[in-house]
């Protein structure tokens, strides 16, 4: 089992940075999810772990021992790839046994664990198929019964779920889950699935641009986003954010924006200033005209099946609102809105980080 | 209030099998489909008038006696040629050197090209270039000036090549030294040709897989042995199909160069012999005859070799 230290890791292409500057100490054992839209270096910060892809800059550390430039064959990892890479000119079976054949496991042991993790992946059918004689989900899942087959330092998957259907997608969401518990092994997850990311994780790495932009538990990065990117990443709808600015009110202070007037948890009078004001779709409550923090306009309802999504315009910013179906709101409606103080996030107009309330003399700051 | 439970069922209008659906009229049909057959007019019309047709007369010149002057009589011979054909020793001491021939190409064409390929691999940008276009460099010379530079090279009074080994050697004269020089030369030749073959079959390869490999624990050994050149071997059948069919051909214009089928007929291949028949003593039915045979039989080979490569390329997607 490992512990992977990633010091300042860097990697360039061309003019592009596709990772920058990343600190992260992925503990023994723990289920780490690598987060962040289509193109934020998400596969190339994996490769570099895996070392198929030198850093520009930095270090990986596993265990302690710098392994930079150690081959990767001899860093005992695993990986799924984006691309699955079957090689094309074997059978399931052999993709998956590859690892052992590699390792010289004796034939009747390796069987085994073929089998083994074929049934666990529902592949005994196709066993004697060769890569292109299967559908997408299932080359996936070879792809991943080839890392599971072995019992590496740490697993590092590249979306690995991202092609199966929504079934299958959860139980082996489960599957690996219960894995990771089983084997208690250190995981390296990369996707762009949210679900994925809150169920699986023990911790949530989110990436813009290369760059980290927070790392915590999955309730860490959703309740306290710590940028507007965080904020507007997670959650579906994710959380809106319009700009407001602070006023002070008798002993207490409110946002207040363009048909917004909301009041803020903090019990003293905080100093003026422009900020982006943020609150969950979820956490954003119909009520009547006289109690309305918000005012808008109904613009268009969404059918989620369970709950229902209205999206409105307020001032000139759009707001969506979250809650059991039916919310009794038509497109056209005027809808009043408010919203508990502790569900309110600030954050700077500029820098976009969140401003955290510090209980010192001098308060706002990041 | 009464009433029953009814299963819900999937609206379907009406009962009974679809109208056939809406077909354009014969004509439009007609000039829809015609465009890929006028494409391909012209490539058909060239290969009938200069592979098809020859290759028909070849087939019935191959039943007449000739001696290929435009004032002779081409009379009517049946089965003759044929028979002559069989009956030399000629024939079968030519197919057997013709077989030497392919199988000492191999090391050119084969064996060397796939570890350049893979030795040069991680050579990349300006570097590889400008080595594949050094390797490659051969193929651009002129055979027949190849042959004459070969032949200064290889003289027996003050040669290069004999200077270098040490022994007097008299490489285009004496029997088994003239056969591997052709070989040798031809190899020289035609390698860079390979090479580039065999680099471009490696850039096809996914590095994905390789990566994948390594990272499963593959050795590079290993990762050669059991990913990279089974992805290669479609590669390796094309340029062994070469081998088996052009072998002969590509030696050709050296043999009559360097020693015209000599010496006492040890370079005469199939194509020099059938040459030799046609046009040094022209007899054009027995040189005729000879091309059938050759003809039938390369096309036998090349189906099996088709075959068989077909059967290894049926994966990478
Ligand atoms: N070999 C390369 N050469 C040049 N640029 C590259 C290369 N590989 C990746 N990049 C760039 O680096 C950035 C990060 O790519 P990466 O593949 O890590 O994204 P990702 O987060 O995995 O995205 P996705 O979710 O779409 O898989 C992208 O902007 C990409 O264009
Ligand atoms: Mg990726």
């Amino acid at each position: 089992m490992s512990r992977i230290q990633l010091e300042g890791l860097t990697r360039r292409f061309g003019s592009v940075t596709a990772v920058d500057d990343i600190w992260l100490d992925v503990a023994d054992g723990e289920f780490l999810v690598l987060l962040g839209p289509s193109g934020c270096g998400k596969s190339t910060l994996l490769r570099m772990i895996a070392g198929l892809l030198p850093p520009t800059g930095g270090r990986v550390l596993l265990d302690d021992t710098d392994i930079t430039h150690t081959p990767p064959r001899q860093r005992d990892l695993a990986m799924v790839f984006q691309s699955y890479a079957l090689y094309p000119h074997l059978s399931v079976a052999r993709n998956i046994g590859f690892p052992l054949r590699a390792r010289r496991l004796p034939k009747a042991t390796a069987q085994a664990k073929i089998a083994d993790v074929a049934a666990v992946l529902d592949l005994t059918e196709l066993l004697d198929r060769k890569p292109k004689e299967l559908s997408g989900g299932q080359r996936q899942r070879v792809a991943l019964g080839r890392a599971l087959v072995r019992d590496p330092g740490a697993f590092l998957m590249d979306e690995p779920l991202s092609n199966l259907d929504a079934k299958l997608r959860s139980s082996t969401r489960a599957e690996i889950s219960a894995l990771h518990q089983r084997l208690a092994a250190t995981v390296v997850y990369v996707t762009h699935d949210q679900v994925e990311a809150m169920t699986m994780a023990t911790r949530i790495v989110l990436l813009d641009k290369g760059k980290l932009e927070q790392v915590g538990t999955p309730e860490q990065v959703y309740d306290e986003p710590a940028s507007t990117f965080v904020a507007g990443f997670l959650g579906s709808p994710p959380m809106n954010l319009v700009p407001a600015s602070l006023a002070p009110a008798d002993g207490r202070t409110r946002a207040r924006g363009t048909d917004i007037d909301l009041l803020l948890p903090f019990a003293t009078e905080l100093p003026a200033r422009p900020v982006v004001l943020g609150v969950r779709p979820e956490h954003l409550v119909l009520t009547t005209p006289e109690d309305a923090g918000i005012r808008g306009v109904v613009r268009a309802v969404e059918n989620l099946g369970s709950e229902e999504v209205a999206h409105c315009l307020v001032g000139d910013d759009r707001l969506c609102l979250r809650g059991p179906r039916p919310l009794g709101l038509r497109a056209g409606d005027p809808v009043h809105l408010r919203a508990a103080p502790e569900h309110l996030h600030l954050f700077d107009p500029d820098s976009g980080r969140r401003l955290a309330w510090q209980p010192t003399p001098v308060a706002t700051s990041a | 209030m009464t009433g029953e439970l009814v299963e819900v069922t999937v609206d379907r209008p009406a009962a009974g099998t679809p109208a056939p659906a809406a077909k354009p009229p014969l004509w439009q049909r007609f000039l829809r489909g015609a465009p890929p057959y006028l494409y391909l007019t012209p490539a058909i019309v060239l290969l009938v008038v200069w592979t098809y047709r020859p290759l028909a007369q070849t087939f019935q010149l191959s039943f007449h006696s000739w001696n290929l002057l435009p004032t002779s009589p081409v009379t009517e011979v049946g089965f003759a040629n044929y028979e002559r054909l069989l009956d030399t020793p000629d024939l079968g001491a030519a197919l057997w050197r013709t077989v030497v021939v392919i199988l000492g190409m191999l090391p050119f064409t084969l064996v060397i090209p796939v570890l350049v390929g893979l030795l040069s691999r991680r050579v990349r940008g300006r570097v590889g270039a400008a080595y594949r276009a050094m390797v490659f460099a051969p193929m651009l010379v002129a055979p027949v000036a190849g042959a004459a530079v070969w032949q200064w090279l290889l003289d027996p009074t003050g040669g290069v090549v004999d200077k270098v080994i040490g022994s007097p050697i008299n490489w285009l004269h004496e029997a088994g030294p003239a056969q591997i020089a052709i070989i040798v030369i031809t190899g020289w030749h035609i390698v860079g040709f390979a090479v580039l073959v065999v680099s471009a079959g490696l850039t096809g390869i996914n590095p994905d897989y390789s990566a994948a490999a390594e990272v499963d624990g593959a050795s590079r050994a290993q990762v050669t042995r059991w990913i990279t050149l089974p992805l290669l071997s479609p590669t390796m059948a094309f340029l062994v199909l070469m081998t088996v069919l052009l072998s002969a051909q590509w030696t050709f214009p050296l043999i009559d160069t360097l020693t015209q089928g000599g010496p006492v007929g040890a370079t005469t291949n199939i194509y020099y012999l059938l040459w030799d028949y046609g046009f040094h003593s022209y007899d054009a039915g027995l040189g005729a005859a000879a091309g059938v045979l050759f003809f039938v039989g390369f096309v036998v080979l090349a189906a099996g070799l088709v075959l068989v490569s077909d059967r290894l390329s049926t994966h990478d997607d």
